[in-house]
């Protein structure tokens, strides 16, 4: 196959493009039905990639890929989603504030272990060593195909969401959020629902971390910064939280356009990229934040319209 | 259910309020020694502003936790099971067949009407994350229960949002009737509603008791409560201080002197 049109910039550039979908996709099942921020995004992503990244690398595995590969996975998913429980755990009966403080908190602490436990994760010098699950011809097949599959991954997702919407789980999360005491008055537990969405959501930024330490091979402790969390809440945030297209309308008009229209396209000064371009990104990003909260707090596509959902369902 | 239904019903719950008490910020503002509900199939609770009629029927709900006391539930009548109410989460009482309406009106935002009957109907199993597919079986298995309601206390626009205050108590009882209590709870069903519609939630409540459904009411309009009861407890200040038939109630000099006021009829 032809891959000249796609250079490593522009694999690496869609590549989190989509992985962000993916996240403000899970954070919209949190923040924007269910109603529970959520600021330590990075730290499941992150926990999922070092845990997978950890395994890969460190075990004496007795087989190879797949195997190997599968299993360090699907334990960075697993230790997501129990550090999501535990989170959520902690998190769902406080207040804006405590949820705030206690989700970045724990971003914060997945950033200082993977910094300090040098004999795991190799800290700041960055964890190498790791590899695709396959084998094709030439490193840019691997990488096109691994975005590939990432794309899958992300409209699987998406496809959850949109069924979510339109099963009793989706109403469910949507009174819990609205009316918890309500919602309880008539027999659902609020506290194992938010849980629930809180462990789910999780899992699924973990497998996104996994993947994403898939693609670089080369897990660097300087990801673990407060730019993903921001770059997925921005997306969200932009297009619409409580709106299955929010994501992708917000992360396309924000990631999309500042990470590749701008960074490829635009003749930006050679001595910018570096230092300059991710603080001018998340100025950027926090200025485009603050001012959809202030002119239009519900996003591009305003608030969800469950009197159409509705009618498109069961008629009239 | 069709058990239920089959057989002959079993005796109406019972609900048993022992010294529970409870303040704001240190003044008392319910404190019950003694008090049994579902005695009769539907029962009064009344008594002037701020009495803690309310405020009792959310402890009885554990939506207000005690500061002591016990409340407990024979289900199936006194001599029966016990459930103590008083150490179970709000949300277990639902499915407990204990269910209460709200006095001020609560709404879910951003779900219609057929959204919050669904929701009222959705039972645990048909609500897990991968029943992503449990619509359709949902609605099929009660459409027609929810429509009949939704004909029945007619409202505007079932597929949309509720529209006015009305609505959204009615909303909220029809909710409370979906649940198919064994024992209801309405904290002034009536307020603000029509005449005509009081007349049909009336109706309905005592459709619900001669199925066997315990049915306590609180109401300022005092004429729902003489048609309605068949017993009436009086509160005043926290405590309820007397018990009686509508007829005792209403002649009784302490109720006069405290809430109806000289001269009623
Ligand atoms: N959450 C609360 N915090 C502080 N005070 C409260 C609270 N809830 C109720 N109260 C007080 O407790 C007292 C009893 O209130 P409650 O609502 O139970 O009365 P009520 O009998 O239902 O009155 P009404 O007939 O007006 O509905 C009132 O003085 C009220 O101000
Ligand atoms: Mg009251």
């Amino acid at each position: 196959m032809n891959l000249n049109w796609l250079d490593a910039f522009l694999i690496t550039g869609l590549f989190s493009v989509f992985m962000v979908i993916g996240l403000a996709l899970l954070l919209h099942l949190q923040m924007g039905l269910a109603r529970i921020a959520n600021f330590g995004v990075v730290g499941f992503w992150g926990l999922g990639m070092y845990v997978y990244g950890v395994l890969y690398v460190q075990v004496d595995w007795p087989f190879d890929d797949p195997w190997r590969f599968l299993l360090s996975a699907l334990a960075g998913v697993v230790a997501a989603g129990i550090s999501g429980l535990l989170v959520g755990w902690l998190i769902a009966d406080l207040d804006e504030d405590g949820v705030l403080l206690g989700t970045f908190g724990f971003a914060t602490i997945v950033w200082i272990l993977a910094t300090t436990e040098t004999a795991l994760t190799k800290g700041a010098l960055g964890l190498g060593g790791l590899q695709f699950p396959y084998r094709l011809g030439n490193a840019k097949q691997n990488e096109a195909l691994w975005l590939l599959i990432l794309i899958v991954v992300v409209a699987l997702i998406m496809l959850y969401v949109w069924r979510v919407h339109r099963s009793p789980y989706g109403r469910l999360l949507v009174a819990v959020g609205g009316n918890e005491p309500l919602a309880q008055s008539l027999g659902k537990p609020a506290f194992r629902t938010k849980l629930g969405v809180f462990t789910v959501g999780a899992a699924g930024m973990g497998l996104l971390g996994v993947m994403y330490g898939v693609l670089e091979r080369f897990l660097e402790t300087s990801n673990l910064g407060v730019d993903l969390t921001l770059a997925a809440v921005v997306g969200l945030v932009v297009g619409g939280t409580a709106r299955l297209w929010g994501p992708v309308v917000g992360v396309a008009l924000t990631v999309g356009l500042f990470d590749i229209v701008i960074q490829s396209y635009i003749p930006l000064p050679k001595s910018w990229y570096g230092q300059a371009i991710p603080v001018l990104r998340e100025m950027v990003f926090g200025a485009v934040l603050i001012g959809i909260l202030l002119f239009r707090p519900l996003g591009i596509l305003g608030d969800m319209r469950r009197d159409k959902l509705m009618r498109s369902m069961h008629g009239e | 259910m069709s058990d239920l239904q089959n057989s002959a019903p079993a005796a109406r719950p019972e609900i048993r309020v022992e010294g529970a008490v409870k303040s704001f910020s240190g003044r008392v503002v319910v404190d019950v020694d003694e008090l049994v509900l579902g005695d009769q199939p539907i029962e009064g609770l009344i008594g002037p502003n701020g009495a803690g009629k309310t405020t009792l029927m959310r402890m009885i709900m554990h939506s207000t936790p005690l500061d002591r006391g016990r409340i407990s539930m024979h289900p199936d009548g006194p001599g029966g099971e016990e459930i103590v109410l008083s150490d179970l989460p709000t949300f277990a009482m639902a499915g407990r067949g204990l269910v209460k309406s709200n006095q001020v009106i609560m709404d879910f935002d951003r779900l219609t009407i057929w959204d919050s009957l669904l929701f009222a109907v959705a039972g645990a199993r048909c609500e897990r994350p991968y029943r992503v597919f449990a619509e359709h079986d949902l609605f099929d298995a009660h459409e027609d229960e929810i429509r009949g309601y939704l004909a029945y206390f007619g409202f505007t626009d079932p597929m949309g949002f509720a529209q006015s205050a009305g609505e959204k108590k009615l909303l909220d009882i029809v909710r409370c009737l979906l649940l198919k209590p064994r024992f209801l709870m309405l904290d002034e069903p009536t307020a603000g509603l029509p005449d005509e519609l009081t007349e049909k939630v009336m109706d309905k409540i005592r459709e619900l008791a001669a199925a066997g459904t315990a049915v306590v009411i609180v109401e300022h309009d005092l004429n729902v409560i003489w048609s309605l009861c068949d017993q009436v407890h009086f509160m005043a200040e926290g405590s309820v201080i007397l018990r009686g038939t509508s007829e005792e109630i209403r002649a009784h000099k302490t109720v006069v002197e405290k809430y109806l006021g000289e001269g009623h009829v």
